[in-house]
């Protein structure tokens, strides 16, 4: 045994010998790669393909050509897609579990193909799909499979597209959600107004007040499960909760006389903030729903309004007067010091705090125009997105990527429209309602 | 003066001198031819002219001769007789009498208030006082181009390519085939590159507005990148299989006189040929940069930078499974496995036909490590 410990020291030390020996005479050189550095791109619509879903039985296959629009339309209408027309497809996809005939999608350009299948059994239906990256042959993700009565095959179709829009983008979607509106019809001095809800895209809108009183700025609760309004029915603007649900509605306790409007959920959603007039004044208060304690935010003789929480609930941006001019405030949660964001030419308003948290969108007038624009929370990079005769009240998309507004045209036959609008300021587009729109307010992803 | 009565003078010397002389140069009359005539009587002279008179009297113009009728034609028949047919009339029927329409209601009048009376002063309105006239000079410079409102935003602002141009990132110019080359040529279409802007144009920044900053690209200069700290190649030795009877000191010893006497036999050689010049690198680099789409990356992927490494086949192309991310820096797994997933899409896609790479130093770029910095990107 020592001997053979000894004979491996030995090899031991003719190793440490040998090696620089040989070093010296080969003097390997290391294999380098070429290397570059690519930081100039491209933006644009990204080629995507979604032939029909394959029907799993009879009677599907209309079902599985209206899902496949749906998830399209959707894809295409956040701006960041772009759909190769099915003229243009070379192969067919009629077996879900085939493989993928790639070199058919690279020669028509398409990045993403979204293959489907759908089942409608009785009044239940199953869709499920995979997304492929064609180039590089390999599917993203695994496959999803979803189920729901025929009723909601909408919501199926827009979950799909979620789905292949997180996986590329690598954030949420925004198409399952819904949004809660002003529904406007008559000429400007004799319109009615009541609340109603669609799809995000505007289908299926239905109407939860009617018209026989005035109602403003709706809001989304954190969940999508109520709604706070501003209603005239007592003659004065009073502040309402409305179950989405079951239709029910309650006011919140305020002092008769007392003039209160502009709220807004907290994230947690039980408090509420909002303006309540006294006198020339306006000021912040906020509430607790369950208990119905007031707490005021702001005693300046100027005129605060249109608070909005961040999405952490420590801090509330809001509008306010005090320099003279409307600008954008930012102040703690329970009052305190308030600090001017707003620094440019015109005057700001409406802000409303991104669920990102970075971005405050707003809107501003300046030299006889209306903009929605973004801005950092200290003010920096103010964009404007809009340029209209009157463009108001913007909402924030759950992914925080798209910006809902309404647009009002000029003149006693004006009509008011609501617009979305991309966070870049591209791909601006008009959201189709039976009746004019406004003040959207954008509820979180449905569950 | 003068002149008028010279003249007077001198007429009138010549008529007194006429007058006084005109006998001394009368001239001797013209001599005048004489004919003899005889007279003769009215009654000679008609016997003189009945004498030359012809015997029988000529014929007169107004004599008239008949011409004979030309020959009627044969065969022809006589006009048809045309029946007169009556048409039938139908019995028109009665026209509908058209009852007297109801006299219009009488219009309400409505007296329409006078139109208020411009009011009118005497006095003359202020002219103003025109402009003084300056002389407008040329600008010396073009206006500034406005940035092209375009779905597709790209580093350098491309404008719309000809609409018979296949698109494709390299412009090239068709080729047709000709009789009369002396080199043939492979016919080719056309193709021009994609039309892009260099910056998003929002609603609220006009097209026609100034831009505020210079639409020139900016300025690119070909980056080294930081050499990377290179890690030395970890040869491991092949595992032999060692007789089950001996000891784990006889493996080492036998690995350790393996290691010695054989060194690893792969070991890295000097790529060979010239070395890439930065041209060839920028050729490389700006074709997959125009592939390289961030537009649907996440704010948080645009922060983050990965690096990539491919294996490329001596024609240029890269293999599809050797694209592997080497490292990432700036962002979530999550952020880091969406860049990734743009960026093989664009090593992919536009190396499908092989990216333009001298092929006499395949040595050089036979593997490539590419570093997507989404930085500048994130501004436009």
């Amino acid at each position: 045994m020592i001997l053979r410990v000894l004979i491996a020291c030995a090899v031991m030390l003719v190793t440490v010998s040998v090696t620089p020996v040989r070093a010296e005479s080969v003097t390997p050189v290391p294999k380098e790669p070429l290397r570059i550095v690519i930081d100039e791109g491209v933006i644009e619509p990204l080629p995507f393909a979604t032939p029909d879903f394959v029907p799993e039985n009879a009677g599907s296959a209309k079902m599985g050509a209206d899902l496949a629009r749906v998830v399209a339309a959707d894809l295409q209408g956040s701006g960041l897609f772009r759909e190769i027309p099915n003229s243009a497809v070379i192969s067919q996809v009629s077996d879900f579990g085939a493989p993928v005939q790639y070199a058919d999608w690279k020669a028509i350009n398409a990045e993403a193909l979204v293959v489907g299948a759908v089942n409608v059994s009785g009044g239940n239906l199953t869709v499920k799909f995979r997304l492929y990256d064609v180039f590089s042959g390999a599917e993203l993700g695994s496959g999803l499979q979803f189920q729901s009565t025929t009723d909601g095959w909408r919501r199926l179709a827009h979950k799909v597209a979620d789905a292949v829009y997180s996986r590329i983008t690598g954030e949420s979607g925004y198409f399952d959600s819904r949004v809660v509106y002003v529904s406007q019809s008559g000429p400007k001095d004799k319109r009615k107004k009541r609340l109603a809800i669609m799809d995000y895209d505007g289908a299926n809108v239905k109407y939860l007040t009617d018209s026989r009183a005035i109602v403003l700025a709706p809001r989304f609760s954190p969940n999508g499960d109520r709604v706070l309004y501003t209603s005239y029915e007592t003659g004065f603007p009073r502040i309402y909760v409305l179950e989405v649900g079951s239709v029910q509605r309650r006011v919140l306790e305020s002092a008769e006389g007392v003039m209160s409007f502009a709220p807004r959920f907290s994230p947690n959603g039980q408090t509420v903030v909002y303006s309540q007039a006294s006198g020339s004044n306006t000021d912040l208060f906020t509430m607790d729903i369950s208990s119905g304690r007031t707490q005021r935010l702001t005693s300046a003789p100027s005129i605060e309004t249109a608070p909005s929480y961040s999405p952490d609930g420590t801090q509330i941006v809001f509008e306010s007067d005090r320099s003279g001019a409307p600008q954008l405030y930012v102040m703690p949660a329970n009052g305190g010091e308030a600090r001017r964001i707003s620094f440019g030419e015109g005057r700001y308003g409406t802000p409303v705090w991104s669920p990102r948290g970075d971005l405050v969108a707003f809107t501003k007038q300046s030299k006889g125009r209306f903009h929605i624009g973004v801005m950092r929370l200290d003010g920096k990079e103010e964009r404007l997105l809009t340029a209209s005769f009157l463009d108001e009240a913007p909402t924030w998309s759950p992914n925080g990527r798209v910006i809902m507004f309404h647009r009002e045209t000029q003149g006693a036959s004006g009509s008011s429209t609501l617009y979305s609008v991309d966070i870049t300021g591209r791909n601006l587009r008009s959201v189709r309602t039976p009746e004019g729109g406004s003040e959207p307010s954008w509820s979180p992803l449905q569950k | 003066m003068h002149v008028g009565q010279v003249i007077s003078g001198s007429g009138h010397v010549v008529l007194i001198g006429w007058v006084l002389l005109g006998g001394l140069f009368q001239s001797d009359p013209l001599p005048i031819e004489a004919t003899e005539v005889s007279v003769i009587s009215g009654a000679d002279f008609e016997a003189l002219l009945a004498a030359r008179q012809p015997a029988t009297p000529e014929t007169g113009p107004e004599t008239e001769t008949e011409i004979a009728q030309p020959a009627q034609p044969e065969g022809v028949e006589e006009p048809p007789v045309v029946p007169q047919v009556s048409e039938p009339v139908e019995d028109a029927a009665a026209p509908e009498v058209v009852a007297t329409p109801p006299a219009d209601d009488a219009p309400e009048v409505t007296e329409l208030t006078a139109p208020p009376e411009a009011e009118v002063s005497d006095t003359p309105p202020e002219q103003q006082t025109p402009p003084e006239e300056t002389a407008v000079l040329v600008p010396n410079q073009a206006e500034q181009a406005v940035p092209l409102p375009s779905d597709r935003v790209a580093p350098e602002p491309v404008a719309q390519p000809d609409p018979e141009a296949a698109l494709d990132p390299v412009q090239q110019d068709a080729v047709v085939q000709s009789d009369t080359g002396e080199t043939p040529q492979e016919p080719q279409e056309a193709t021009a590159p994609e039309a892009a802007a260099d910056q998003i144009v929002t609603e609220a920044e006009k097209p026609a507005a100034a831009p505020r900053t210079s639409v020139r690209p900016p300025a690119r200069r070909p980056t080294r990148p930081a050499a990377a700290p290179a890690a030395d190649p970890v040869v491991e030795p092949e595992p032999r299989t060692a007789e089950s009877t001996s000891s784990d000191t006889d493996a080492a010893v036998q690995a350790a006189l393996e290691a010695a006497l054989n060194p690893p036999s792969d070991a890295p050689a000097a790529p060979s040929g010239p070395p890439m010049s930065a041209g060839e690198k920028d050729v490389l680099r700006v074709a997959v940069s125009s592939c390289w789409n961030v537009g649907s990356l996440s704010s948080d992927a645009l922060k983050t930078t990965v690096t990539l490494g491919v294996s490329m086949t001596p024609d240029g192309k890269p293999v599809s499974g050797s694209v592997t991310l080497l490292g990432s820096e700036g962002g979530t797994a999550a952020a880091a496995k969406q860049a990734y997933e743009t960026a093989r899409r664009a090593i992919i896609r536009c190396g499908a036909r092989g990216y333009d790479l001298p092929a006499d130093k395949y040595e050089q770029w036979k593997e490539i490590e590419m570093t997507f910095n989404p930085e500048r990107m994130r501004i436009k």
